[in-house]
């Protein structure tokens, strides 16, 4: 079936939040929009984004504009390059009404954005889009948004204190490393106490001359370093860029641009305040038989994609000090028993995602008893997931320009380790 | 959506829009709708105020109006029967004085979505239709539609007139349906760009619906719209183009020259300042070519990738940029893949080797050359994809299985992904015989057995181990027995042990039975007991359901009049061989006349061969296959041709030429040979 254009027009906030919408045709329900965000985030996951989306015979057709997302849904074969021209008017059109369109404008001004979305489309069909005779109808003025334009000098030296001039490499490459390491404590009942993500991109560069680089990041990761958002997606803290990016060019443009220094060097680090469940879940039964032995099961599940897969993966579980004899059963991987610091270290390779796996191990106890003192320290768990990373940053591209005009290879890896996930037993 | 505290935030919004004295200070009154409206945007169930808010609707305050009328509309359907008490206030609405209070009234009262509601907008609608004001006209033409969804079956304005109606339209978009007029002088056209590109778009998609009475009428009408094809505004050049497609379906050639029209405006759409755009555009580029493969080859250039493009458009780009390749642009278009290759995107790169694969379906040499530099990169993400892609392309495309063979043998870095690994497996076992490094390769996978963690590697590794053996017994036979010792005693996954259980015991039945089995022909037309067809000869195999990717096989053979031993003869020696090919199989032992009938049967007409087991054994054949005259040779155990002490070599003359027939001929001769050797064994 053919049709016009869009069944229902919304505008969500970075978090899939619905700040305002209108129903034009009836003919999608309106709670289809609860896919959208989903569907977002599971494709930018997988690197396939792309402005069309589907759920069903429901489609999504939509943009991003600062930090919101102006998206139409339709069932309907529609004429598609007219969906994101009218999307890309709306824009032009609540701008010329606010000044600035992005979150905090559509919640003051809520009434306006109401009485332009009736005036500008109907029954699916744009109407009147031009903002003077809108104008005419919509007298209400528009909060306008105070923009703070807090310009930072650019620096006036030319001189790059962090790069001798005259470097030279035959083969002209950059590695970039995108390191987070995620720290997961979590209670005796599996609830997460705390969690954090402490990332950082770090570059080794073996480039000739005086680069000029640049560096994309993935939109979600740039509004929230940028924290235009207002604490409403993931918040970075600590963001700290080296000296060379050049911050009045990154808070005009988002962009990260920068002279590198020569070989390694920490570009940024961030730290991340969010609910992370930990990525390798484990679940223990500690039997003791009093005088006679200890009976430990310990299981260890993979919580993260498929695709991936952890890399020397570390279980440590403590056992009484006391203990002897070992004899272990493991469905993988291979235990070792380490009587100074009353430890056995479940060791596995690689374990992919989704997976499960077993110990089991069994230990003489003597006599005496003395367990209460020990406390019961927690198991810990270490490991390494290379290509992923649990905050979803991505590179996106970089840039190396370089007068000479050499060709230069970027190579970019990315590698989640554990800064220790730690369960109480 | 649950919010906390909602009853007590309703109780008090009730209190407040009832108590007389907020009612009477009209400010204060109209905070408390406006807030009312703010939850309900926040999604808290405010419904329960229905009433209060119907009442509020009695203001002068149009913006007040316009509140309570999107609250009316958005709880209508929840509450039908306090809508409908709403609905007498929104009547009397329709006739105020204020012709934007009236448009307002009627655009929102047929907005309420639920039964029983046509018979109470439709007479409203018709007055609309009549109204003075061109802003309710509008908006009743469009209530009218509105109708129609709700109740398809209605009829509105019964009473109104034709003349009255172009009138409507033409409020509606000014103009429009009367471009359909046969005798259209032009102004209408004038008209029609006189419109907003929206309106213009509107009236394209209307016209979907209209069926031209003559092919008059039709060609009149593409005439008069001739000129969107080329409109600046991609939504209407695409709307137009979809207009002409539709209506000219029975005239090919119009619509052959409505796309090569709009290849300008499409162009200009994939370079738009909008992201969405430029994809939007891409897409119809795509669409396009299919019936127009060569529209784009000139412009490839428009269809490189901006570095900091949004990955979306740097895939189509390229899916574009693998259709468009042309010997013109071939060695730009690979320049530029090759660039993409070392994209910081994995994903990215890896799709850009893949389209270098496909280009080498066609331009081998080149393509085969850039991916063997890019092993030299040495990453693992980037070996993965070139071994894959070696392993599509020597399946589509056998004639670059030696140079993929030899460069995969001299490649020392093994794929790391289970996707990589399959693909070297499969290229190990299927040519093993051609990669001199195989066996020591496959040793470590086998060695490595214990830490692999993808069964689908374990099974690759089975078949390739079992087909290694099949052709190099000696360097492979100890590993095989370990692999098949693992697989089946100590491995946990079901479908290995069985695979591996499968192969053993096929192994026990000889070296031969396997091999039957293993390195079997790759299509069999014995195969059609699993389809459960009537098995066939293959030349009246039905042709028809073809695609366009197996054109390849569409090929039909014919005897025509029988060639004389000298004709043959002068003609052999005169000709050059185009097609040399070792058929991987030993000549079939069945009698002479049974191979001379089977050859028949598929229209092959032998001419001669030598007789019983002498060696070298020799045949010639010929067919003839539309205008083209084939011949050709098998030998088998000759000294000097290559390959040929174990399996048929077959070589191609042909007059013209034609590669296209020659593949099609050498396809339907293995299926024939290979279907006698599985008859006499």
């Amino acid at each position: 079936a053919w049709s016009m254009s869009a069944s229902a027009v919304f505008v969500l906030d970075l978090k899939g939040k619905v700040l305002i919408c209108r129903n034009y045709k009836g003919d999608v329900d309106m709670s289809e929009i609860d896919h959208f965000f989903t569907l977002l985030v599971q494709q930018e996951e997988e690197g396939l984004l792309c402005p069309v989306m589907s759920h069903g015979n429901v489609h999504f057709l939509w943009i991003k504009h600062s930090n919101l997302y102006l998206v139409a849904t339709t069932n309907k074969n529609s004429n598609a390059s007219l969906v994101y021209a009218f999307l890309y008017k709306l824009v032009e059109v609540f701008t010329e009404y606010f000044k600035e369109l992005e979150e905090e404008s559509i919640q003051d001004n809520f009434v306006v954005v109401y009485e332009l979305l009736d005036e500008l489309m109907d029954f699916g069909f744009p109407q009147t889009t031009d903002s003077k005779i809108l104008q005419e109808y919509i007298t209400q003025q528009g909060n306008k948004l105070e923009v703070a334009k807090t310009k930072v000098p650019t620096t006036v030296t030319n001189a790059v204190s962090w790069r001798s001039e005259g470097i030279r490499y035959k083969k002209n490459e950059v590695f970039i490393d995108v390191i987070e390491s995620i720290n997961v404590l979590v209670n005796a009942n599996g609830s997460v106490m705390s969690s954090d993500i402490v990332g950082s991109i770090k570059l080794k560069t073996m480039l000739s001359g005086m680069p000029e680089l640049r560096l994309g990041l993935n939109d979600r990761m740039l509004f929230a370093l940028t924290g235009r958002d207002k604490g409403k997606a993931v918040t970075m803290e600590d963001v700290k860029f080296h000296q060379c990016v050049r911050l009045s060019r990154f808070e005009s443009d988002r962009t990260i641009s920068f002279i590198p220094p020569d070989g390694e060097s920490e570009l940024m680090s961030y730290r991340i305040n969010t609910h992370v469940k930990p990525l390798i879940w484990i679940e223990s039964v500690i039997e003791k038989f009093s005088h006679s032995r200890v009976e430990i099961m310990v299981k260890a599940k993979g919580q993260f994609k498929k695709q991936s897969v952890a890399n020397n993966v570390e279980i440590r579980v403590p056992v009484p000090s006391d203990a002897d004899s070992p004899k272990f059963k493991t469905s993988t991987g291979h235990a070792k028993y380490v009587p100074e610091k009353n430890l056995v270290v479940w060791s596995i390779k690689s374990f992919p995602g989704g997976k499960e796996f077993l110990m089991r191990a069994h230990f003489g106890l003597p006599s005496v008893e003395n367990h209460e003192m020990e406390g019961r320290p927690p198991i810990t768990v270490k490991f390494e997931i290379p290509y992923f990373t649990v905050s979803g940053i991505q590179v996106r591209y970089m840039k190396i320009i370089e007068k000479s005009g050499y060709q230069a290879l970027p190579w970019v890896r990315y590698i989640t380790q554990s800064g220790g996930e730690r369960r109480f037993a | 959506m649950p919010y906390l505290g909602s009853e007590e935030v309703v109780k008090e919004l009730r209190r407040a829009l009832s108590n007389p004295n907020v009612q009477a200070d009209r400010l204060r009154y109209k905070n408390y709708i406006t807030k009312v409206i703010r939850y309900m945007t926040q999604g808290l169930d405010v419904s329960a105020l229905f009433m209060d808010m119907v009442k509020a609707s009695a203001t002068v305050d149009i913006v007040q109006k316009k509140l309570v009328y999107l609250y009316m509309c958005t709880y209508a359907s929840d509450k039908p029967d306090l809508a409908l008490l709403a609905v007498n206030t929104l009547r009397k609405d329709c006739a105020d004085p204020n012709p934007m209070v009236r448009g307002l009234a009627l655009r929102n009262m047929c907005n309420f979505r639920m039964p029983g509601m046509t018979e109470y907008i439709e007479q409203p609608i018709v007055a609309g239709l009549r109204d003075k004001a061109s802003y309710v006209r509008r908006v009743a033409v469009l209530g009218c539609a509105k109708m129609h969804s709700l109740q398809p079956n209605t009829e509105i304005g019964r009473d109104i007139n034709e003349l009255e109606w172009c009138g409507l339209l033409v409020d509606l978009c000014d103009v429009f349906i009367s471009c359909l007029d046969s005798h259209s002088d032009g102004t209408h056209s004038l008209q029609m760009k006189d419109l907003d590109s929206w309106a213009q778009s509107e009236v394209l998609t209307f016209l979907l619906r209209y069926r031209p009475r003559s092919d008059d009428e039709l060609f009149d009408i593409l005439s008069l719209l001739d000129a969107f094809l080329l409109s600046s505004h991609a939504h209407v050049a695409v709307a137009t183009l979809r207009l002409f497609l539709h209506l000219a379906s029975a005239h090919p050639t119009v619509q052959a020259d409505a796309l090569l029209r709009t290849s300008a405006p499409l162009l200009a759409t994939c370079g738009a300042a909008s992201r969405e755009l430029r994809f939007a555009g891409l897409c119809h580029v795509q669409q396009v070519m299919r019936s127009q493969p060569g529209l784009f080859g000139t412009h490839y250039k428009r269809f490189f990738c901006g570095y900091s493009e949004p990955s979306y458009i740097k895939f189509r780009k390229m899916e574009i940029l693998v259709e468009l390749v042309n010997d013109e642009n071939v060695a730009l278009v690979l320049e530029e893949l090759r660039s993409y290759c070392t994209d910081v995107s994995p994903e990215l790169a890896q799709a850009a080797i893949a389209a270098i694969g496909r280009i080498a379906r066609t331009y081998s040499e080149k393509c085969l050359d850039i991916l063997t530099g890019l092993l030299g990169l040495k990453q693992d993400h980037i070996t993965s994809a070139v071994i894959q892609t070696f392993r599509d392309l020597v399946w589509f495309c056998p004639q670059s299985t030696a140079a993929v063979c030899q460069t995969v043998g001299a490649c020392v870095d093994s794929p790391q992904d289970s996707e990589g690994k399959q693909a070297l497996l499969w290229l190990l076992g299927e040519h093993g015989d051609q990669i001199s490094s195989a066996p020591y390769v496959m040793e470590g996978y086998i060695d490595g057995l214990k830490t692999e963690l993808s069964s689908a590697v374990k099974m690759e590794l089975l078949t390739a181990a079992v087909k290694m053996f099949l052709c190099r017994p000696a360097e492979t036979q100890d590993m095989l027995g370990r692999l098949l010792h693992y697989c089946i005693e100590e491995e946990s996954d079901v479908c290995v042990r069985d695979r591996a259980l499968l192969y053993y015991r096929l192994l026990q039945r000889g070296v031969e039975e396997t091999r039957k089995v293993v390195t079997g022909p790759k299509s069999d037309p014995s195969m059609s007991v699993l389809t459960g067809r009537q098995e066939e000869p293959i030349s009246d195999t039905d042709v028809t359901l073809s695609s366009p990717d197996d054109a390849e096989e569409e090929i039909s053979l014919s005897l025509g009049p029988p060639l004389s031993h000298e004709t043959f003869e002068k003609m052999w020696l005169d000709l050059e061989t185009l097609h040399r090919q070792t058929l991987g199989f030993p000549r079939p032992r069945a009698a002479p006349d049974t191979l001379q009938a089977a050859l028949q049967l598929v229209k092959i007409q032998t001419l001669a061969f030598t007789p019983g087991d002498t060696v070298p054994w020799k045949a010639y054949i010929y067919t003839r296959s539309t205008e083209t005259l084939i011949l050709a040779e098998l030998l088998q155990g000759d000294q000097q041709a290559p390959g040929s002490d174990e399996s048929l070599v077959v070589s191609v003359k042909q007059q013209p030429v034609n590669q296209h027939a020659i593949r099609g001929f050498v396809s339907v001769l293995k299926s024939v040979l290979q279907t006698l050797n599985v008859d006499t064994l």
